[in-house]
């Protein structure tokens, strides 16, 4: 598969588990995974699901604009994503950007090592 | 030194020598070094300083607003930089997404392995 197919499918997968299932997320991050949201820093699946499933709002969607990869050497994938996120409720939606850092697990599927968040404010 | 002020430290450097002499990015970047701009896939320094001196103005002033960093594993550092570009001329200052993927160099320094751009659109 390509990487950009690769970057692709992840993309969809993860926003999905999130929009519809953030406890989902687990199995995407391991022990070493690291996590910075809008400048907090976690580690670890569990802490990471933690922060995640305890953001303050009951719904959400990710609309998504951009997606760009490049290998990062090793048998990495970097992906960038730009889009918008909807909170039920919420008039407008908020622009965001996000990095991932994708390594491939034995079973020849990707976990997240890398993740970065932030809000794009107008 | 630690990891945070040297993304900070990488991230000064890098947008004062764009802001002041595009070419001299040059030694940033390596052979195997890609760059992702606005979508438009870009390998190699040479051709990645061609692409960067060759983008439609003459000067331009990065204001970073935001720098997150994680280590990638391998010694490499992952820099994700928020902000905006003011085009000498033009009325609104564009905001823009960054990140680097950065690797150590032999003498002590980084070289940027990966760099994706995107323009954060309202």
């Amino acid at each position: 598969m390509d990487p950009d197919s690769v970057a692709k499918a992840f993309v969809e997968h993860y926003y999905s588990t999130f929009d519809a299932n953030r406890a989902g997320l687990a199995n995407l991050y391991q022990e070493g995974s690291m996590l910075t949201f809008e400048g907090q820093k976690i580690q670890g699946s569990q802490n990471i699901v933690a922060k995640l499933t305890s953001l303050p709002f009951q719904q959400c969607k990710h609309n998504i604009t951009t997606v760009d990869c490049q290998p990062s050497g090793s048998g990495g994938m970097l992906v960038f994503v730009s889009g918008n996120l909807q909170l039920a409720g919420e008039q407008h939606a908020l622009k965001f950007s996000q990095m991932f850092h994708l390594k491939p697990t034995p079973q020849g599927s990707f976990y997240v090592l890398n993740d970065i968040f932030r809000l794009n404010y107008a």
